[in-house]
């Protein structure tokens, strides 16, 4: 198996190359990133872990800026594409840029050959990764959708890929930024908008999107590089007849139950298979409607990329009502279990559960909470499955739940690095009340209410894999954030407080800081550049480059 | 409430308290927020007539509120009305029927068309739109129960009177905000939703924590806490001045005080019933 996926890779890795000159070197995905950040988590095992130490804990004390970059959020200077008018319709968008405090890098930048490809809501960007100067910028004309953020891109020899608030997904000519073409992926009058990053795996382009506003129909989809047709879709919900079916009382309900797939999947070469953690099912927070586990929704799902047909699913929220997408990283890394070398599985859930599995059939290892405060469930099953305490599903009379909605952490990307063995989070222990308002049989949309009444704590948390325990604690101001472990014994972080923050990965405590502008927005990244190691963090509209001068 | 002393505890304590300036918000108006929400305006009486309208002519196969009947489905999950502008599509639809599934064709006026078609994209924008949500009546609980846990297990009595601060309580707030400032009197939440995050010098609502920054050589300053991080400490003294002080470990000594630190370490211990007892109670307090 190994040797037969290396040769595929090897064999196409020779003919896109003579054909892209500058283009991404496939090989570069199957690696550990060092002078390259080919795909949105660097590498496809979404561990956030780099082997780079030229800056590390010993030296890190003299990490400085490199350059920053500030984007321009207009169509000014741009190549302009897209379907929607000239001038967006509707108010609080501006030119897109999204989030709710003004434009906002969320995007973890690609970086290839010495240029940084990255994109936020309608717009994309090649950027210098030596000065921070421009390239190219390219301007989507939206017709609408929420802006509320973009992954970034995907690579493809020379071509890249973004989505769109309004469900594009838009081919740009890295050389250039000339769109090759655009797509649909959805209808934005249905609520969807699209905010992953693609991921490439040979000649497929892997994308998921968002939108649980209204109650549709949730799907992953692989297309074609070159020409941007559909290869094969996977819808997150069994139609009738498939298994999982029965977790649904009716056709109807399992057709309109939601969970999209809105992060970046993660994927193992050597067993071929794709880990797609999907989201929350719909009506969001009104179950009447939906009896049933509501599988696939809320769960990590393993699919074979070639195809789209599933291997296997691990649910994280069984008949979720908290709006508890499972839609955080799945991380992949080889360890121990039970004595045993195993190719596992762990993700840090919304929900508040840390899961490990066996990522070869999906099989639970370990279910633990890894905040304190979580009070919505009654016991785990013997699937691993946390068993829900009907008790805390949303009332009219309203009930106290922890975590709230916005979870234990979040879609930031945390990270495991595999010289501590510690899986790496930031967390958050909230209270919201959660208020029954839609109690028609056919609830819609959200169907509750959701007032937060505070937090108890907030902290990065480090997690041993093997047990699940909380092997130290730090306190921070804000929740989920966007992490980097390297083998420069250094973990890089932000404190919630507008600092990015280089952490000791194995105590907690802080070694570096910069004080940025706006908090950090994106998990940082890092790359080797003519022998220099860069950290390049996204603030808000900025981007921050650290490096040590020579 | 205690002032910590052993760092660790402390730092939690620090963060909890800056954590309430940071969460404590009001809520954004609606949704998700960016366009394409909270967007859609309707013509109240056309919505009205459209409802009318639908209720006598589609309501018997689709549901009154078009969720769904017998024998129609659902038309606020239509694609077709969805994505239709204006009554265009859904004129087109009707005016022919689906006579294969049992529809017949009507003959509506394009007034009457219109009028639906708002009332049925009025409905849709609604479900859309969680920040509309009206939240129902929450008032269940027993005000006696309400009384007695005040009084007892809550230990509310301990800094609060139904006669004193309290008074007239139930007649200021209606239900779901006296029940959201039990629960921590620092203003409400706002609903979820990750990436929100505001600048810490947001003025509190309600009781600030307060903070004392402690130098070796015993110089001391203290006043309303504004930020706290790892490496800085922000406060506003009492001439109203901000100051700010670098923080290395364990100097400065810093120290905060969250006056509301009780009702924070409350959210653990409240079973449902407490809160829905206790709301009940202080609503009668009017």
């Amino acid at each position: 198996m190994k040797t037969t996926r290396y040769l595929l890779a090897s064999g196409l890795t020779l003919l896109p190359l003579a054909l892209f000159g500058q283009g991404l070197d496939p090989a570069l995905l199957l690696r550990a990133p060092t002078d390259a950040w080919p795909t949105y988590h660097g590498d496809y095992s979404g561990r956030h872990y780099s082997t780079l130490q030229q800056i590390n804990a010993a030296n890190v004390k003299n990490l400085t800026l490199g350059w920053t970059w500030r984007g321009n959020f207009t169509s000014f200077g741009a190549i302009v594409g897209g379907e929607g008018p000239d001038a967006p319709a509707g108010g609080g968008g501006g030119l897109g840029g999204g989030g709710f405090d003004g434009p906002s890098v969320k995007a973890i930048p690609l970086m290839v050959n010495g240029v940084l490809y990255f994109s936020i809501p309608d717009h994309a960007f090649a950027v210098d990764a030596r000065t921070g100067r421009n390239i190219w910028h390219y301007f989507w004309k939206t017709q609408g959708g929420i802006h509320i953020g973009n992954r970034g891109m995907g690579m493809y020899g020379n071509w890249l890929f973004f989505e769109t608030p309004d469900n594009y997904i838009v081919s740009l000519d890295a050389a250039t930024g000339k769109e090759r073409w655009h797509k649909k992926i959805a209808d934005v009058k249905q609520e969807y908008f699209s905010t992953p990053a693609p991921v490439v795996i040979r000649n497929h382009v892997i994308l998921g999107m968002g939108g649980d506003s209204l109650d549709v129909p949730g799907w992953l989809e692989s297309r074609d590089p070159e020409t941007g047709e559909i290869q094969w879709k996977w819808y997150t919900t069994p139609r009738k007849g498939e298994p999982g079916f029965e977790s649904w009382p009716d056709e109807y309900a399992a057709a309109h139950g939601g969970g999209m797939p809105w992060q970046p999947p993660t994927y193992d070469p050597e067993l071929n298979l794709l880990y797609v953690p999907t989201g929350n099912p719909n009506p969001v927070m009104a179950g009447q409607s939906r009896p049933g586990d509501n599988l696939w929704t809320a769960s990590i799902v393993a699919l074979d990329p070639d195809t789209g047909k599933m291997a296997w699913y691990f649910q994280c929220s069984p008949h979720d009502t908290h709006d508890w997408d499972a839609t955080q990283v799945p991380i992949l890394f080889d360890g121990v279990a039970n004595g045993q070398p195993r190719k596992l599985l762990a993700q840090a859930s919304r929900n508040g559960f840390f899961f490990v599995l066996d990522r070869t059939n999906g099989k639970n290892i370990l279910s633990k909470p890894f905040i304190e405060s979580a009070n919505w469930f009654k016991g785990i099953d013997a699937r691993g499955q946390p068993i829900r305490d009907p008790e805390k599903d949303p009332k009219v009379e309203g009930v106290l739940v922890s975590p709230n909605s916005d979870g234990a952490t979040n879609w930031p990307a945390p990270s495991f690095s595999p010289d501590t063995g510690l899986l790496y989070v930031g967390t958050s222990q909230a209270y919201a009340m959660f208020y029954l308002t839609d109690t028609d049989a056919r609830p819609q949309g959200y169907g509750a209410a959701e007032r937060g009444v505070g937090s108890v704590e907030h902290s990065l948390r480090a997690i041993d894999y093997k047990t699940g325990n909380i092997v130290w604690k730090h306190p921070t101001v804000g929740g989920a954030m966007g992490l980097l472990s390297t083998a420069g014994g250094l973990l890089f972080g932000s404190d919630g407080a507008g600092n990015f923050v280089a952490y000791d990965p194995k105590s907690g405590k802080p070694l570096w800081h910069a004080g940025l502008h706006a908090n950090p927005s994106n998990a940082p990244q890092t790359y080797l550049l003519d022998g220099r190691q860069y950290v390049l963090v996204g603030a808000g509209d900025s981007l921050y480059a650290f490096t040590l001068h020579p | 409430m205690r002032i910590a002393h052993c760092a660790h505890a402390f730092a939690a304590l620090l963060i909890g308290s800056a954590l309430g300036l940071v969460a404590q918000q009001p809520a954004p108006p609606a949704g998700r927020g960016g366009f394409g929400r909270g967007g859609p305006q309707f013509d109240p009486a056309a919505v009205e007539r459209g409802q009318r309208e639908f209720v006598t002519t589609c309501g018997f196969c689709h549901g009154s509120n078009a969720r769904g009947g017998q024998t129609g489905p659902d038309l606020t999950r239509s694609v077709l009305v969805m994505d239709d502008d204006k009554g265009k599509e859904i004129g087109e639809y009707v005016k022919v029927g689906r006579p294969d599934k049992g529809m017949p064709k009507f003959n509506l006026s394009e007034q009457q068309v219109s009028d639906i078609a708002a009332f049925l994209h009025r409905e849709i924008a609604a479900a859309a739109n969680r920040g509309g949500y009206k939240i129902l009546n929450i008032l269940v609980g027993d005000p006696k129960a309400g009384e007695a846990y005040f009084n007892g297990a809550g230990k509310c009595s301990t800094c609060h009177s139904p006669t004193g601060d309290l008074k007239g309580v139930g007649a200021k707030y209606d239900p779901v905000t006296l029940q959201g400032r039990v629960l921590l009197p620092r203003g409400r939440g706002g609903f979820g939703g990750f990436g929100r995050r505001r600048g810490l010098a947001a003025a509190p609502q309600g009781p600030v924590t307060t903070v004392t920054v402690t130098y070796p050589s015993g110089q001391v300053y203290s006043g309303a806490l504004v930020r706290v991080t790892d490496f800085d400490v922000t406060l506003r003294d009492s001439s109203g001045a901000l100051r700010s002080f670098f923080r290395n470990d364990d100097v400065p000594k810093v120290e905060t005080r969250d006056p509301l630190q009780a009702h924070v370490d409350m959210l653990a211990k409240y079973k449902d019933a407490d809160v829905h007892n206790l709301t009940a109670y202080l609503a009668t307090l009017k």
